[in-house]
């Protein structure tokens, strides 16, 4: 029998856990995902950006932005293992404190904040877990910020999912929410839409796995003409994005 | 491939145990005299190809040094460390006498590695203003800077990224260029930047890196200590000249906030020309505004 052509049985907990995570990964969660466009309004905008460059130019945000938040994810995913000892809330604040220092721009600083926040709210309101009652204590005890990709993997491991599904999880949510803003500023049909988040699936493995020989220290991430889309999206006449 | 195209900043420590041509420190330690209110050299130490003549003063007490690299530029292997320490209350300008080579890495010799490390004390200011960063074909480039910003103290510090030796048709064919700067304010990280282009590995060009622009140019404006309505006052300052200097098709401007006690501004060009002048108008406008003092350009040997 071909490997592709094994039959995957999964426990009813892994079914569970496979369930949970398709739910919280869904871009159509309420959390203000849709409403922000981490600069990419302004490079539309500015006709920076076309539909014809859009496979090419979300592979390399995945490639960089991608990389630094599944990097991220990782990180906050394993203090939740923690969970049974004290919660190491210094290493949770300096995380996410290391991604705020690591986005140039205020909006999407704040984008990526607003999202971890009410992530971390969200998941609280299904299921109750130290790790994440903690978490958010420690951050509005420090004035800290949450950053999405944070708080995704710190619930993931709370929830005890396997970690490269969250990360491929957070991953793949993140381009589906940038490609639906794509489709609210470009000419982007639902087909080509679909297309394009299709064949970006193996970019999304490449990077998911790529991220774990990386730390926050040293995973780059070089973004410069997004950057100053986000650095510039406050000045836009007109804003269909909060960000 | 996104992983091995990132290992630069990974293996920094490792680069710096292997092969290397030349290990030098240059240390420059600024004191203040409190009579004359003017900033002097207290003291160096210099190894080559690093080298600090001497200390101008200029006509508002800051002193001005020229940063020498006597080599000419970046050698493959070379590993190359600059501390500078600013004590309480001194003003000094640092810059280059004209841009920094990076020669083509040779074979078997590491990465080119330039660590910097810098501390201003309170009250201090420190300008920082050097000609743009040239990696040559086959150049592989790792630095590292660390900025450590006291209660009170001001910051403006720019570099400038260029494609190559644009004049002779060479664009983009160094082998890597990596950077990372962390700035932290009173033990508080504001800002970090892990910068790397393998132009070999990626599309540079890609519009998620830098498009059609070929320099980029980072621009650090900070004084520790101003609250956040200042700041959004002087984004706002700053956001107006920028628009004035921003022409899509040939150069972008653009600036926000940091986590807190500054700003950053980035600059996307085609072409190295404008680069420098709008970074300077900046800076003028910036320490106008937040000092309410007039930017004195260094003076330079050429």
């Amino acid at each position: 029998m071909k490997p592709e052509q094994e039959l995957v049985t999964l426990t009813p907990s892994e079914e569970l856990a496979h369930l949970r995570l398709l739910h919280l990964a869904d871009s159509a969660l309420p959390i203000g995902s849709l409403a922000h466009s981490f600069g990419l309004e302004t490079l539309v905008s500015a006709e920076l950006l076309r539909v014809s460059d859009l496979p090419e130019f979300l592979h390399g945000h995945l490639q960089e932005a991608g990389m630094l938040e599944a990097v991220a994810c990782r990180e906050a995913f394993h203090l939740a293992l923690a969970d049974g000892e004290a919660f190491p809330a210094a290493r949770w604040i300096e995380i996410n404190d290391c991604l705020s220092a690591l986005k140039p721009a205020r909006e999407s600083r704040a984008a990526s904040a607003t999202l971890g926040r009410n992530f971390l709210q969200a998941a609280m309101g299904l299921e109750d877990f130290r790790a994440l009652r903690n978490a958010r204590e420690a951050s509005l005890e420090a004035g800290g910020q949450i950053h999405q990709s944070a708080a995704f993997g710190l619930v993931s491991g709370a929830l005890a999912f396997d970690e490269t599904r969250a990360v491929l999880a957070y991953l793949h949510q993140m381009s589906a929410c940038l490609i639906s803003a794509c489709q609210r500023l470009m000419p982007l049909g639902q087909n080509e839409t679909t297309r394009i988040l299709w064949k970006l699936k193996p970019a999304i493995v490449e990077v998911a796995a790529g991220s774990a020989s990386f730390t926050l220290e040293t995973v780059s991430c070089t973004m410069p003409l997004l950057d100053w889309g986000a650095m510039e999206h406050p000045a836009l006449a007109t804003r269909l994005f909060i960000s | 491939m996104a992983a091995t195209a990132r290992e630069a900043l990974q293996d920094i420590a490792s680069e710096i145990s292997a092969p290397s041509r030349a290990r030098a420190m240059l240390r420059l330690n600024f004191s203040r005299d409190s009579g004359s209110d003017r900033t002097f050299l207290a003291d160096s130490f210099q190894e080559a190809p690093l080298k600090v003549v001497r200390a101008f003063s200029m006509e508002d007490g800051t002193a001005l040094a020229h940063l020498h690299n006597v080599s000419g530029g970046l050698l493959g292997g070379d590993c190359l460390t600059m501390q500078v320490n600013l004590a309480s209350g001194t003003k000094v300008q640092l810059t280059t006498t004209g841009a920094t080579r990076i020669y083509r890495n040779r074979e078997g010799f590491s990465a080119t590695t330039q660590c910097n490390e810098v501390s201003v004390g309170e009250g201090a200011l420190l300008e920082y203003l050097p000609d743009a960063t040239i990696p040559f074909a086959g150049a592989r480039y790792l630095q590292r800077t660390s900025i450590e910003l006291a209660a009170g103290s001001g910051m403006f510090w720019w570099e400038i990224l260029a494609p190559g030796r644009e004049a002779r048709g060479e664009l983009f064919e160094y082998e890597e260029f990596a950077v990372r700067t962390r700035v932290s304010a009173i033990g508080r990280r504001i800002s970090a930047e892990n910068f790397c282009l393998r132009p070999k590995q990626e599309n540079v060009s890609s519009l998620a890196r830098l498009g059609h622009y070929r320099y980029a140019a980072t621009f650090y404006i900070c004084r520790v200590g101003l609250e956040a309505s200042a700041w959004r006052c002087a984004e706002d300052r700053i956001r107006e000249l920028t628009a004035g200097m921003t022409r899509r098709d040939e150069i972008l401007w653009g600036v926000s906030l940091l986590v807190a006690h500054g700003l950053v501004v980035r600059c996307l060009a085609c072409n190295g020309r404008e680069v420098l002048p709008g970074l300077q108008a900046i800076w003028r406008s910036a320490k106008r505004h937040l000092y309410d003092r007039e930017a004195i350009p260094p003076r330079k040997v050429n």
